[in-house]
């Protein structure tokens, strides 16, 4: 709600304040001006301490759809909880500095990215968001859990998430690594994760060529993105890696970013702006530029879809669908495959579930992803599909943590590329 | 122990267990290691309902009550087992919805075990020649809405807290939806339940159109508070998606000429799924863009279902409020009501002022409906510390109406929050009983009405209490709560 839509909304309390009896307009006077001193933590702090009251106090508008509560079921995580929390460690009330309350730092963790909560949020808040303010005492004080640490030193080391560079092991896994000269059309920005997946980057590869595209990937000279230091607010160290990718793609000339993660193009695209840098190439996920090129009659879907892989559900990933507003065109092309019947989940688009692995929680709880995970193979299978499709490297690998033992030979999660390489 | 930072508000009475770890390692036994917590971090998140005096407590770095246990079964027998187990050792156990009640009913006010029931969460059948849909009761109210529509249905029950409730919730506290006048509340819309009683017996009242087979003994659990028995599965009535929606708006000059309206609306058997008046302080709070509601009483109409019958349905509607000098506000006031009906953010910005704020919900038949509202708003004006005391009335039969006051105030002259929070309640209650009306339309009475209660049944609350002690010897099911107020009892 913006300020002027909260002044209208609240506007009739003034003159019940200003008709209201001495005693009662002294009390409320000493309470507005005591507020801060009341209720807000003393010393220099950096958590949103006025927004996670909001929060801890809602009547929780949004719970039913948050990722983590349907999941773990139980009000430990419950979004207006992780607030409550939120605050009493940040007013002290709960003393995060003890080893006794590591499970309180450890909610601060315990929340996907997926900002389920936002949609429903009478104040537009996205809890994680608030815990992110946490999150930075906790850094302040010297207090990073360890499962975050290890996170920032693997950085450090190979500048992925990974024990080694994970980029650096594209020979093993037979894929061209295409060099800069300085003057491609295209950077194709492969994701860490993705690089877990030799056969979707394979397979945008040769798509990109057959469409006679001029690009290239730089893989000798890549570093993550640098997501996970947004998540776990390494901010200082996520600036360089900001220099690092816009210094890299500005100098392959590349006048376009496609990326094959929506993760990567959200921390391209917005991520990097909140801490000062902004590309000034454009960025999309490469199913948009998949989408323009079958309309332009370049990438051509001609051969029908193998009998196996026709019952088709689509995963919206949360980034997808929500920060990057990319629902229509993976529909668009999953519609062109000959054959292929497109089953829609009751969540979806918008209003789609998380795979459970984004963000800090699977670090902090991977059970409860796992779980989150069920749910939404679940969900997705109740459809009668045995072809999970997305477009998201991280949802594929959390997707397929979720598929209970029995069904495990019956669904398939596969990428949207390996799809579209099975038609052309 | 960080616990002992927290101050507890019911304290007094508190159940004494004596061996803890002996009682812990029985629960994993009986419900697995991952479904019991005796952590801190859990007893804190148990500590509360959605009470409003318990926001101002919750900034303040109180808690409401503190359980012993927090139990999450996943079947019946780990419900039956914990039962056995609690009445062995007489410890109390309190059912857990989605702790979006407002009159404490979960709050566990002596300690005990919680059992939530949050992973009873399935969707166990829909009948579509029978239009019922069985679930575990432990479903969160718009997780069903949302499979209902996707399914082509309606539950037509749509409380403001769909998003925050579970359906052992509303059948534990006789919750309404927002479209009552048409679907009913919740007790005309369950056909069937599976119940396990305080000793740990299940039973099953069947799923049943209408019977002539003795006392409604359904009805018993309907309402019963989490205190007679743990539901654990209900049939529901469903309806198909309505075919049609017509939004209809009034403004009125006076509360009278509303009821008025609607009153006849209603003798014409015509039933509107929503019916809404806000009297004139509450209109100029959710409609301060509608200028011919200026200083009056809006009302709002939501016909549905069949084409034909809706467009009926709008016609004598219109009819009746142009008849007791209605001024037709169009279909915006109703659009603007669909948009911010479940966007309630004054529970957060309200507490951290120290304003204590609630919400009172009462039943009247028609002749003395006026009288009770007047009543009602003139006693509590006169409460020291008021700020407002406003009324909307969401819930309309052919023989009476549901009010529902809202209250905003300060304790002044030394009294405590709590001190004037109770006083509020009490005026409100007061003039209930006196303008001849029901303690209680929708909330339940919990710990916040039950000192009203023998003013409510009379000498009737007896037999229920024998009723009680019948089923529960032992007095583990949520005690502290419907029958006597907290203070009044103790765990054993
Ligand atoms: C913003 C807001 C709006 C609301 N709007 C409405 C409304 O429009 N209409 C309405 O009727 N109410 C409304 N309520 C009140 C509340 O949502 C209802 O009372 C609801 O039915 C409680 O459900 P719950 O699952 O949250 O129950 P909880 O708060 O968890 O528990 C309530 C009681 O039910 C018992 N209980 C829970 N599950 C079971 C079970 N399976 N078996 C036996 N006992 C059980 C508990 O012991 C407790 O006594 C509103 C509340 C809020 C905060
Ligand atoms: S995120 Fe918004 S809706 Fe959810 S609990 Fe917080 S304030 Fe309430
Ligand atoms: S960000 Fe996701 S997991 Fe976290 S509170 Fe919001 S909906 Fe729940």
């Amino acid at each position: 709600m913006s300020i002027f839509e909260q002044l209208k909304k609240y506007k009739y309390i003034i003159p019940i304040i200003t008709n209201a009896d001495r005693d009662v307009k002294r009390i409320i006077l000493k309470s507005f001006r005591l507020k801060k001193k009341f209720f807000y933590p003393q010393g220099e702090y950096k958590a949103d301490v006025k927004n996670l009251i909001n929060c801890m106090l809602c009547l929780k508008m949004c719970r039913f759809d948050c990722n983590s509560l349907q999941g773990a079921k139980t009000e430990r995580v419950a979004p207006a909880y992780k607030s409550l929390i939120g605050y009493y460690l940040s007013v002290g009330k709960i003393d995060p500095s003890k080893e006794e309350n590591k499970d309180f730092i450890n909610l601060m963790y315990e929340c996907c990215n997926c900002e389920n909560c936002k949609i429903w949020c009478p104040f537009d808040f996205s809890v994680v968001s608030l815990l992110e303010t946490v999150r930075d005492d906790i850094n302040d004080k010297g207090l990073t859990p360890n499962y975050i640490k290890e996170q920032i030193e693997k950085l450090n080391k190979t500048h992925t998430i990974e024990d080694t560079n994970i980029f650096k092991t594209y020979e093993e896994k037979v894929i061209a690594n295409v060099e800069s000269d300085g003057n491609d059309d295209v950077f194709y920005y492969i994701g860490c994760e993705t690089m877990k997946y030799p056969e979707v980057v394979k397979g945008n590869i040769e798509i990109l060529k057959k469409a006679g595209i001029k690009f290239s990937t730089n893989l000798d000279k890549r570093w993550c993105c640098g997501a996970p230091l947004f998540n776990t607010r390494h901010l200082d160290l996520a600036k360089e890696y900001a220099k690092q990718n816009i210094d890299l793609i500005t100098g392959s000339g590349a006048k376009l970013v496609v990326t094959d993660c929506p993760g990567c193009a959200d921390t391209l695209l917005n991520r990097y702006e909140k801490i000062g840098f902004k590309s000034k190439v454009k960025v999309i996920h490469i199913l948009q530029l998949f989408k323009q090129l079958i309309e332009e009659n370049k990438l051509i879907l001609k051969n029908q879809i193998p009998e196996e892989f026709k019952n088709v559900v689509y995963h919206d990933p949360c980034l997808m669908s929500r920060n990057l507003n990319v629902i229509s065109e993976p529909r668009e092309v999953l519609k062109k495959i000959p054959g292929l019947n497109l089953l829609e989940p009751i969540c979806n688009e918008k209003y789609t579930h998380c795979c459970g692995y984004s963000g800090t929680l699977h670090w902090a709880n991977n059970d409860l992803a796992v779980k989150i995970s069920q749910n939404r193979v679940n969900e997705l299978i109740e459809t009668g599909a045995n072809i999970i499709v997305t477009a998201c490297p991280l949802c594929e690998l959390g997707l397929e943590k979720g598929i209970e033992e029995n069904n495990k030979k019956k669904i398939k999660i596969i990428d949207l590329t390996e799809l579209i390489a099975k038609v052309i | 122990m960080t616990l002992e930072k927290f101050d507890l508000i019911y304290k007094d009475n508190r159940c004494k267990i004596k061996d803890k770890e002996k009682i812990l390692s029985k629960l994993k036994a009986i419900l697995g290691e991952e479904n019991v917590s005796t952590k801190e971090i859990d007893l804190i998140a148990y500590s509360k309902d959605s009470t409003l005096i318990t926001l101002i407590w919750r900034i303040q770095g109180k808690l409401a009550a503190l359980p012993d246990f927090i139990t999450w079964p996943e079947n019946n027998d780990q419900i039956v087992q914990t039962l056995k187990l609690a009445n062995e050792e007489k410890i109390p156990v309190i059912p857990y919805g989605e702790g979006s009640g407002v009159v404490g009913g979960a709050i566990p006010v002596y300690g005990g075990i919680i059992i939530d029931m949050k992973k009873f969460n399935k969707v166990l059948e829909i009948n579509d020649k029978d239009l019922t849909v069985t679930v575990q009761t432990g479903i969160n109210g718009m997780n069903l809405e949302r499979y209902l529509n996707a399914k082509g249905y309606t539950c037509g029950h749509i409380p403001q807290s769909i998003y925050m409730s579970s359906v052992g919730g509303w059948i534990a506290h006789r919750a309404a939806g927002q479209f009552s006048t048409k679907y009913g509340k919740i007790e005309d819309i369950v056909l069937g339940l599976e119940v396990i009683l305080p000793q740990g017996e299940i039973i099953e009242l069947k799923t049943i159109i209408r019977a002539a087979t003795g006392p409604q003994f359904d009805k018993l659990f309907i309402g019963g508070e989490g205190t007679l028995g743990i539901v654990t599965k209900a049939t529901l009535k469903i309806w198909p998606s309505p075919e049609k929606r017509e939004l209809i708006s009034f403004a009125f000059p006076t509360i009278e000429d509303s009821l008025e309206a609607i009153r006849n609306i209603l003798r014409n058997q015509i039933y509107p799924a929503v019916i809404r008046i806000y009297d004139a302080s509450e209109t100029v709070r959710h409609f301060p863009q509608v200028k011919e509601a200026k200083d009056k009483v809006m009302a709002v109409f939501v016909c549905e279902g069949n084409e034909r019958l809706v467009n009926l349905e709008g016609i004598i509607t219109r009819e009746k409020c142009e008849d007791n000098n209605g001024v037709n506000c169009g279909e915006e006031p109703v659009e603007h009501w669909f948009e911010t009906r479940f966007r309630v953010t004054e529970t957060s910005l309200i507490p951290p002022y120290k304003i204590v704020i609630d919400t009172i919900e009462v039943s009247v038949m028609w002749e003395h409906a006026a009288e009770l509202y007047h009543l009602v708003l003139d006693s509590v004006k006169k409460v020291k510390g008021i700020l407002y005391i406003t009324a909307h009335a969401s819930h309309f039969y052919p023989n009476g109406v549901g009010f529902y006051f809202s209250f905003a105030g300060v304790a002044t002259g030394g009294k405590s929050n709590f001190e004037f929070y109770q006083e509020c309640w009490d005026v409100i209650m007061d003039g209930c009983v006196k303008a001849g009306g029901s303690i209680a339309h929708h909330h339940g009475i919990g710990i916040n009405r039950a000192r009203w209660m023998e003013k409510e049944w009379g000498k009737a609350l007896r037999s229920l209490i024998d009723i009680k002690n019948l089923l529960d010897p032992n007095n583990i099911l949520n005690p502290g709560k419907t029958y006597f107020p907290p203070e009044k009892g103790g765990a054993k």
